[in-house]
């Protein structure tokens, strides 16, 4: 038996089962959670019951999302005819808050990786190769990340895109230093990256 | 201080907390090991690029005095392998290769040979050598260094000593192989030419800087491919979730 109450107890242990949540750390948010109001404790609840009932994939470009398409594939004012593919919806999150991006999405939901045992059947590349006719696609923008197994998974999708398509505009993101970034600390490899694709500047 | 600086090859890497990472190397003075770095995941200098899948690095760790866990001070890249990540297939027996030597050699357990096997294949895959002799040449190699080793001396019904005369089959249960007069071929004991046989001899013993020269034909390759399928599945008494990938 616990030093705390039977249900102050569960909640530890729920919380703890988190990822990034400890012991410690778990029975700080429970107290925290039991000394706060009443108000705080039903908005938590309420909010993990919704968005596990109400939270799905996107049928069309399998982002989360709270409706049925999701707010960008019912998005009339975006250009159509230009898919961006990323790895999950974290990634779309991030391209979208650069608002640098008007056109449509692709989430994979995950990249190649067989140690981990995630093959191509795992991934939602046949619902890319599925629209790719559908909605009239000219361009696919490959934004996966420069991992090995991010670019291991858009060298993968080259081959099956213009297989599936031809003529079909295929590009990857731009690699090399990033903003703020140190050409001290850079490796081999970013380096080659950047200036193999340097752009010509203007005055 | 217990610091110490190796080339290591990126195993695994996995997020651990908000920004760090935890991951398995490979070196060839201690084996595979584990380690943590510390803000991995933001860090521009000290992790700069390195700490990626199946890369050579040169690492810069604590032993820690208790647990497996190491600390990572900081890490430089030396080859990315920038080939092992342009198909799915080199992707996929990149990571062949890194799930049998998880198996065949466990945490901290040394050999410096496995190390120069390892990364002598990745360097190979990366100029893309073809992938099927890729798999029999290491397979064979990490199997040996492992202590399977197939024996291709004698026969093992009759003990007569194997100097190349006709064929022979492979006996799983035993690693070893036997004359056409002691057992008959079948798919539990694959039939193996002379000239294949010898191949064979010559790949598990040689370390891989001879051997990536010498040419394994076709019917080799066919010949020696359900044999290492046998041998590993019965001596490692599971088949490799990787292999799927492969076929």
């Amino acid at each position: 038996m616990g030093i705390y109450p039977r249900s102050l107890e569960r909640l530890i242990k729920e919380f703890s089962r988190l990822p990034g949540i400890g012991q410690k750390s778990a029975t700080r948010v429970a107290l925290y959670v039991l000394r706060s109001n009443r108000e705080l404790a039903e908005g938590l609840a309420g909010s993990l019951i919704e968005v596990k009932e109400k939270i799905r994939f996107c049928s069309i470009c399998f982002t989360l999302t709270d409706d049925d398409p999701c707010s960008i594939c019912c998005n009339e004012n975006r250009s159509n005819g230009t898919i961006c593919v990323v790895e999950g919806p974290g990634e779309q999150l991030a391209l979208e808050e650069s608002g640098s991006f008007k056109g449509r999405y692709h989430v994979l939901h995950g990249v190649l990786s067989p140690l981990d045992g995630i093959g191509p059947e795992d991934l939602k590349i046949g619902e890319l190769l599925n629209r790719l006719d559908g909605e009239g696609i000219r361009e696919v923008i490959l934004a996966t990340n420069p991992t090995t197994e991010g670019e291991a998974t858009a060298s993968f999708l080259v081959k099956l895109l213009s297989e599936k398509k031809k003529g079909l505009k295929i590009t990857r993101i731009a690699l090399g230093v990033p903003m703020g970034g140190d050409l001290k600390y850079m490796d081999r490899m970013t380096l080659e990256h950047a200036l193999s694709s340097r752009t010509p500047v203007t005055p | 201080m217990n610091t110490h600086i190796s080339p290591a090859i990126i195993m695994r890497i996995k997020e651990f907390g908000e920004s760090d990472l935890l991951v398995t190397f490979f070196t060839s003075e201690r084996g595979r090991l584990k380690g943590v770095a510390k803000g991995g995941r933001k860090s521009q200098k000290r992790f700069a690029n390195c700490l990626d899948l199946f890369c050579l690095t040169s690492l810069e760790y604590e032993l820690k005095r208790k647990g497996d866990l190491h600390f990572l001070h900081s890490c430089k890249l030396i080859n990315p392998f920038p080939g092992l990540r342009s198909d799915f297939s080199s992707l996929s027996l990149a990571s062949y290769m890194i799930e049998l030597t998880e198996i065949l050699f466990p945490l901290g357990v040394t050999d410096k040979e496995m190390f120069e096997l390892l990364k002598n294949a990745f360097l190979t895959l990366n100029e893309g050598g073809r992938t099927d002799t890729l798999r029999i040449l290491f397979e064979a190699r990490a199997m040996a260094l492992g202590g399977y080793k197939i024996n291709l001396d004698k026969c093992c019904g009759c003990g007569r000593p194997y100097a190349g005369e006709g064929r022979v089959v492979f006996k799983r249960s035993k690693g070893v192989i036997a004359c056409m007069k002691c057992e008959q071929e079948s798919k539990i004991s694959p039939g193996l030419g002379p000239d294949t046989v010898k191949a064979l001899r010559i790949i598990q013993s040689t370390p891989w800087s001879k051997v990536e020269d010498s040419p394994l034909t076709d019917e080799m390759i066919s010949e020696i491919k359900p044999v290492f399928k046998l041998h590993m599945e019965y001596r490692i008494d599971r088949r490799l979730k990787t292999a799927k990938y492969l076929e």
